[in-house]
């Protein structure tokens, strides 16, 4: 490493790097020598929180639910695409309420015994039953018994309700032994056990775990799974710092770094022997505004700061990033690239000024930012001078996110801008649509007071309308509409950024959870 | 003797009481929403009233006491709201790496203070005290993580002699664990790359965090050590003739040390509680990232955990300091 070339970094960062550099002068490149040619390491600043697949949430948990059990369906390309995972096929019914499902006969668990549909039923109804992790994705949709198993090798979900998304949203349910987990019940369904035993049947098993530091998957003797490539293993390893993931990526030390800051993405440019992922995926980061409460309830004030909003300030604090066309991401299903939305227009911006109450301004709004974080600072100051040429003052609240998320209880205490971040759990539009603009989720973080009939209306006609010609034109729609009554002011789509060695082959990249890998298909060269 | 020991255990009751009573005032105080930070953004009101019932989070706050005493009784510190693991456990993973840390630095501490400290008040008003005395200040006044950024500077990126952080690399494969420590671990395992990487680890924030109490331990030591020498009994061992190193070391030592372990027992805590930063900035899996995590989200329960322990352990330490006065000094009696 070059010291004079890193002098421009943090100190702290600096720091960090260099006492990474020096471990691996101190401990000379035998790690991969000793862990043998086929352990992928990966890392991440995220701890796994727990082991239970119906319980845990967060990245980390993904990446270690989608190495170590496996779902009826994967899902993987961009866009992403369902995948035969413990279903080697299905079939659905015209109108989109059935979907039968018929199990891979050489799937079997960890234990050596075969998945069969008991399995995958038991698995549902536990996930419905606890009402933890990602459950809400097949909340009111499926029901404990519309889930029944036709004969041993077949599954057959009735849905309450036609349900496009359905095949997006089952890479995420995991199905666990159910006869393992029913010989360790204990008081609370298994989940005592489930968070530090595994019952699954994903091509890796846990070797190792030291909490806090590691997390080795080793892989499973009697994995079943077709193809793949040749990894023995693969590390999780805890690396808070992400100045250090960079330089442990730059030394050999991982494979694979997760959390890259922009900033750390252009110092890793022309680095030998490292590939850059810098990949948009379904994840928004808007400013949400107080449509219920305050001045901002005034659709033309909101109009007004839309208007008056640098956008191109915000892109340039953004980093790696695109400005965002209406509410959706880009690429999802249903996205209009030719959709009208707000850029910097004063002209207009006064036109809707003069619309409302206090044409002359002279009032004050708040907004609220996560303390600490300099990304959604910058974009609070951007605000800030926007909002002076409308005469309006800006007042910035740092907090912490449980008191922010506090505040999104009721319209009386959310601010009257909040930025946020959005992620699709799944690989569909009606994650994203439902999350951050359906009313039934009034009082979360992710959409604490917008709420419109209208809006509600559309977005339910969506989920369960199966042609995509059609959900198309109703999310086209409601783009139209969201942008008509700008409960947000539309941000950027953060670019998601991965470093990783070229030796990592085979890697392809997904638009939903890209940062908890799914280690079965890659290779070491 | 025995009943000394048994009123100090007794003691731990209020005390213990005392730091629950706070903890849960602070939690019912202190604004924000950790059950539905913990319930996600994609959880319905009636999912995070389920959370809020399964925690007893609904339950006035004196009934949640009432649980969280009980289930103390039986050594349930409560599940944490976040990772919903049992926090008994989680610090019985996390405390190790603590002590260890700490146990070090106080080693290195008082292993170098307490010589150190002798042998400045013997050489009183020479060049060798008025050196050690501004590196003392100098010592006592920095903060032990910008200490522990300048170790790495020094140690770490211009020297290139130790590790910048963690316990130990992933290449090694720690010993079984017998202490949780993993430089004891490894001796016992017979294993020598293991316990000099421990070793090399161990070494930076050891030292980051040693360097105030081993100042202040020096300068206990040696101001008691000046104040002995002045007793009418040194004179008189001093005026028979007795060889000075005899009357340093068999009179002298023995009584300025007693002085100085009170100030030992207090730094015990100061450093369990002081971790930290410590460990943050050396990626130390300890208590203290333990608690960091726990404190940003408001998970109460790891956070009452981390301090309930912490008060223990201090006060544990501080029963075994009074001990050892009556160890170094016959005279001292407990009633």
């Amino acid at each position: 490493m070059n010291s004079s070339s890193s002098l421009s970094l943090s100190r702290r960062g600096l720091l960090t790097m260099a006492g990474v550099g020096l471990a691996s002068t101190v401990f000379p490149r035998k790690i991969f020598a000793q862990a043998g040619g086929g352990v992928l390491v990966i890392a991440s600043g995220q701890d796994i929180p727990n082991f239970d697949p119906h319980t845990a949430t967060g990245y980390s948990a993904s990446f270690f639910m989608r190495n170590v059990y496996d779902p009826l369906v994967r899902v993987s390309g961009n866009p992403p695409e369902p995948q035969p995972g413990l279903a080697e096929s299905w079939e659905v019914n015209e109108d989109g309420t059935e979907f039968t499902f018929k199990l891979n006969p050489a799937a079997k668990f960890h234990s050596g015994n075969p998945v069969t549909a008991d399995d995958v039923v038991y698995s549902f109804g536990r996930s419905l039953k606890l009402a933890k992790g990602n459950s809400w994705m097949i909340r009111d949709i499926v029901t404990p018994e519309g889930v029944t198993a036709v004969d041993p090798a077949t599954v057959k979900f009735s849905l309450t309700a036609p349900y496009a998304p359905f095949l997006q949203v089952l890479p995420w349910i995991f199905i666990v032994e159910k006869a393992a987990v029913e010989e360790n019940l204990g008081s609370n369904d298994g989940e005592t056990y489930l968070m530090t035993n595994t019952a699954g049947s994903g091509p890796f098993n846990v070797a190792r775990v030291e909490i806090g530091t590691l997390y080795h998957l080793a892989r499973a003797p009697e994995a079943w799974q077709a193809g793949g490539g040749n990894l023995d293993g693969v590390v999780w390893q805890i690396v808070r710092e992400t100045a250090t993931q960079r330089l442990m990526i730059e030394r050999g030390e991982a494979h694979i770094a997760v959390d890259l800051t922009s900033e750390d993405m252009d110092s890793l440019e022309g680095a030998p022997g490292l590939v850059r992922v810098i990949e948009p995926e379904y994840r928004t980061f808007s400013i949400k505004m107080n449509t219920e409460n305050g001045p901002c309830a005034d659709v033309n004030l909101r109009k007004a700061i839309s208007y008056a909003t640098n956008y191109e300030a915000i892109l340039d604090a953004a980093g790696y990033a695109d400005l965002m066309i209406g509410p959706l991401p880009h690429g999802i299903l249903g996205h209009d690239p030719e959709l009208e939305v707000y850029r910097m227009d004063l002209d207009k911006a006064k036109e809707y000024m003069a619309k409302t109450e206090t044409p002359e301004g002279g009032f004050t709004l708040k907004m609220m930012h996560v303390s600490g974080l300099e990304q959604q600072r910058r974009w609070a100051l951007i605000m800030l001078d926007s909002l002076k040429q409308l005469n309006i003052n800006l007042e910035i609240v740092p907090m912490n996110w449980p008191d922010m998320v506090a505040a999104c209880r009721s319209p009386e205490t959310f601010p009257d801008m909040f930025p946020v971040y959005q992620t699709a759990n799944y690989g569909d539009t009606d994650n994203i649509a439902y999350a951050a603009y359906h009313s039934s989720r009034n009082g979360n973080w992710q959409n604490a007071v917008y709420s419109d009939p209208d809006t509600d209306a559309l977005i339910e006609t969506a989920r369960t309308e199966i042609d995509p010609e059609k959900r198309v034109e109703i999310y086209g729609e409601l783009q139209r509409k969201l942008v008509e009554d700008a409960p947000d002011i539309f941000g950027v789509l953060e670019r998601r950024k991965l470093a990783m060695r070229e030796t990592v082959q085979d890697y392809q990249f997904t638009p939903v959870a890209s940062n908890a890998i799914e280690a079965w298909p890659l290779s070491l060269g | 003797m025995l009943q000394f020991i048994v009123r100090r255990v007794l003691l731990l009751i209020p005390v213990l009481i005392g730091l629950t009573v706070i903890m849960f005032a602070i939690a019912r105080i202190l604004p924000g929403d950790p059950v539905s930070l913990a319930a996600g953004p994609n959880a319905t009101q009636a999912e995070i009233e389920a959370l809020a019932v399964e925690f007893g989070l609904d339950q006035p706050i004196w009934v949640q006491y009432g649980q969280y005493v009980s289930g103390l009784m039986q050594g349930d510190l409560g599940t944490s709201l976040l990772t919903r693991r049992p926090v008994a456990a989680d610090i019985a993973a996390y405390l190790p790496a603590t002590l260890e840390l700490v146990f070090a630095a106080m080693a290195i501490a008082v292993l170098i203070g307490i010589p150190l400290g002798l042998v400045t008040a013997v050489w009183r008003n020479r060049w060798p005290d008025y050196l050690s005395q501004v590196a003392a200040i100098g010592a006592i006044s920095m903060p032990r993580f910008f200490l522990g950024l300048l170790l790495q500077l020094c140690f770490a990126m211009w020297l290139a002699w130790l590790p910048l952080g963690g316990r130990l690399p992933i290449i090694v494969i720690p010993p079984p664990s017998v202490t949780g420590f993993l430089t004891i671990d490894s001796l016992i395992a017979g294993d020598w790359t293991a316990f000099t990487t421990a070793l090399s680890h161990l070494a930076m924030p050891a030292i980051a965090m040693s360097l105030s109490p081993l100042a202040t331990i020096m300068r206990m030591m040696r101001s008691s050590t000046i104040e002995v020498m002045q007793q009418d009994y040194v004179m008189t061992a001093r005026a028979l003739g007795l060889p000075r190193r005899q009357i340093i070391t068999k009179y002298v030592a023995r009584n300025a040390v007693s002085a100085t372990l009170t100030v030992i027992g207090l730094y015990f805590g100061w450093l369990l509680g002081g971790t930290v930063l410590v460990e943050t900035v050396f990626d130390w899996p300890g208590l203290g990232l333990y608690a960091t995590k726990a404190i940003i989200s408001q998970d109460m329960m790891p956070v009452i955990g981390v301090a309930l322990v912490i008060g223990l352990l201090f006060v544990f330490a501080n029963l075994v300091i009074d001990l050892l006065y009556g160890v170094i000094n016959p005279k001292v009696r407990y009633s």
